[in-house]
């Protein structure tokens, strides 16, 4: 059995190297990226669907936390990110692959179900073969059975070059972006009542209240799938309470009416934010949608094209789909921290980032804080929550509650 | 009733509709799906006509300003050169608006009678080539995917304020931005799948070996609803 960590921080060549390692499996390898797109098959319309895909005589235990058989009908793409990295490991449980490759997906499960994943993919049942990106795994001495490879051990010294350009390409200065914050008073938030459900069978939030103030952190915390993007939905206005009121600093606040004005937000697969095909476009287009309202002042176009350089992008036509996913993930900081709204929230910011860049990130939250934003993050990355001083929040049972 | 069954009852259903050329032989065409959603469906076939209704709906109200408002006369008077009347421009409007419908109902009741089972599994039980199944499969799975992107642009353009959740000016004039969203978003997933995972996986020989299940063979049941459409698609076209 052989069970590989490939170490490395970003642009370090280690999804190359993943890649490659399946490769050489000639297509019989199962592979788990960050992103659903990357983690499921995309041919199926129905999580059972999903199932049937890849359910052979598989030769070894199911790896199932969740029950699936009450998913059955749901569309996989209306999953949590958490859920669908479980539904891919258990699609791959009941397959015939011997080898999987996962890059960085584990990190989006909460702290039971990234246990229970590891310990199936360390036991001897999940297959012949695991290779594993994982920030969030100790890189210099891995706990067993993982063993250590570098991301520059492959074989191909092109990929060596190309991996030194790409780091220089989009290096990023993380420290350099805290002189560039811009003060502001955030409001406090106060929900009342806040009904919320998907169609008539899917509860997520009932009688919901909840205070926020501003100059603090907040940490959402609650299982895969409890419903903490569905709370950041609520309050941009993407999703309409059934019942219940927000307020921002006592007065009513009705995104669907009036539009988003308070919340910046990131959000955790960063293709599902951007609002044009390069940078130059999406920015425009996000001030062009402020301009003229009286009560939110647009960021220059100075200030985001400083900030824009040190989360690593230098040119303003740079193509977003063409960044790599990582530098994709770093840019979508870039709104937030443009002061162009009073609180930022930020969906699991971390994941696939290295740990000096999600070491740079608590910093900037940390004085995003002290300089009067409201910040809300949804994070399992412990180490990355332990270095903001943060109020955590658990969203179980329909509510959310201060812990 | 087998997919088999169910799926030749739509295609000769569907045909009729296209041969038939009046009102009398549409409604025997839509007697007919009223007896199966009956019997096959039960109480479930009052859902059927939503969705045919909300495909036709668009199409009259445009063909009825049209044909009906501004024409005035049917395409048959228009090419035999006579002045015409908005009564005969009504029937024809009724008439191809009556088929849309068939057609939309035909495949609804279809879909509504195997609700329980999975579109894979559907789509596995048809007796047709496996390529046709993949081919329909795919089909399918691209549909969810612009679904998806869909709401995912929708989800950064409302955040963003460029576009408001409900009806507004702004979505008038903003709404190009949506649809470049939603392919810009389209593009990135295929290129995710085809990059990463399916080279790594085989992951559309996998979808094969899932649609290779035998197809079960056709029930008496079947046979009477065939038997009942291919004499419908032999009446309408002479009714």
């Amino acid at each position: 059995m052989d069970r590989e960590l490939i170490t490395g921080g970003n642009f370090s060549g280690r999804s190359a190297a993943l890649r490659r390692r399946l490769q050489r499996n000639g297509g019989q390898s199962f592979f788990l990226g960050p992103y659903a797109e990357a983690a499921l098959s995309g041919l199926s319309s129905t999580v059972t669907d999903e199932i049937a895909v890849y359910a052979r005589d598989a030769r070894r235990a199911a790896f199932a936390p969740l029950d699936w058989s009450g998913f059955g009908r749901r569309k996989p793409a209306t999953l949590s990110g958490g859920e669908q990295v479980l539904l891919a490991l258990h699609c791959f449980s009941r397959s015939a692959y011997e080898t999987i490759g996962i890059d960085t997906a584990l990190e989006q499960l909460d702290a039971q179900n990234r246990a229970a994943a590891l310990d199936y993919l360390g036991g001897a049942e999940s297959g012949q073969r695991v290779v594993l990106i994982d920030n969030r795994l100790d890189p210099a001495a891995p706990a067993p059975p993982w063993s250590r490879r570098e991301a520059a051990d492959g074989p191909d010294p092109a990929d060596a070059a190309e991996t030194a350009t790409a780091a220089a390409r989009y290096a990023c200065d993380l420290a350099g972006i805290i002189s560039e914050l811009r003060p502001r008073t955030a409001p406090a938030i106060a929900l009342r009542g806040v009904d919320f459900a998907y169609g008539s069978d899917r509860p997520i939030f009932r009688a919901l209240n909840l205070a926020l103030e501003p100059g603090r952190a907040y940490r959402l915390i609650g299982r895969n799938g409890a419903g903490k993007t569905t709370f950041f939905k609520l309050l941009v206005g993407v999703l309409a309470p059934a019942c219940g009121t927000i307020l921002l600093d006592g007065a009513a606040y009705r995104p669907r009416a009036s539009g988003n004005r308070a919340f910046a937000l990131a959000t955790q697969n960063p293709d599902h934010q951007w609002c044009g095909a390069t940078l130059a476009e999406d920015i425009a287009r996000r001030r062009r949608a402020l301009a003229g309202r009286g009560d939110v002042m647009p960021p220059s176009d100075a200030l985001l094209g400083s900030l824009a350089r040190k989360l690593g992008v230098r040119a303003s036509d740079q193509h977003l789909y063409e960044l790599p996913l990582a530098a994709r993930k770093r840019l979508s900081w870039l709104w937030p921290f443009s002061g162009a709204m009073p609180w930022i929230m930020l969906d699991e910011p971390t994941v696939g980032q290295d740990r000096d860049t999600s070491a740079g990130l608590a910093a900037i939250v940390s004085h995003l804080c002290a300089i009067g934003y409201g910040i809300m993050v949804v994070t399992h990355d412990e180490e990355f929550a332990g270095r903001i001083a943060h109020s955590p929040l658990r969203i179980e049972g329909m509510t959310v509650q201060p812990e | 009733m087998t997919p088999n069954g169910a799926a030749a009852f739509a295609l000769i259903v569907i045909v009729a509709a296209v041969a038939a050329h009046s009102l009398i032989g549409l409604a025997v065409l839509l007697a007919l799906c009223l007896a199966f959603g009956g019997i096959e469906l039960g109480g479930r076939t009052l859902n059927a006509f939503a969705w045919p209704v909300g495909v036709v709906a668009p199409l009259a109200l445009f063909m009825g300003i049209v044909w009906i408002g501004v024409v005035g006369r049917s395409p048959a008077e228009i090419a035999a050169g006579v002045s015409g009347a908005r009564t005969a421009a009504l029937g024809y409007v009724t008439v191809v608006c009556a088929r849309l419908f068939l057609v939309a109902l035909a495949i609804r009741l279809v879909v509504l009678r195997f609700a329980d089972s999975t579109p894979l599994a559907f789509i596995g039980a048809l007796k047709a080539p496996l390529t046709a199944k993949k081919l329909i499969a795919l089909t399918l799975s691209w549909m969810d995917t612009i679904l998806h992107a869909v709401d995912r642009s929708r989800t950064a353009l409302v955040t963003a304020g460029i576009i408001a959740p409900r009806l507004s000016l702004r979505n008038a004039a903003n709404g190009w931005i949506l649809v470049q969203t939603v392919w810009l978003s389209v593009v990135t997933i295929a290129i995710g799948r085809l990059r990463d995972k399916w080279p790594a996986e085989s992951t559309l020989a996998r979808l094969e070996e899932a649609l290779r299940a035998p197809a079960p063979s056709l029930t008496p049941r079947d046979g009477w609803w065939m038997a009942a459409a291919i004499a419908a698609l032999a009446a309408a076209p002479v009714a």
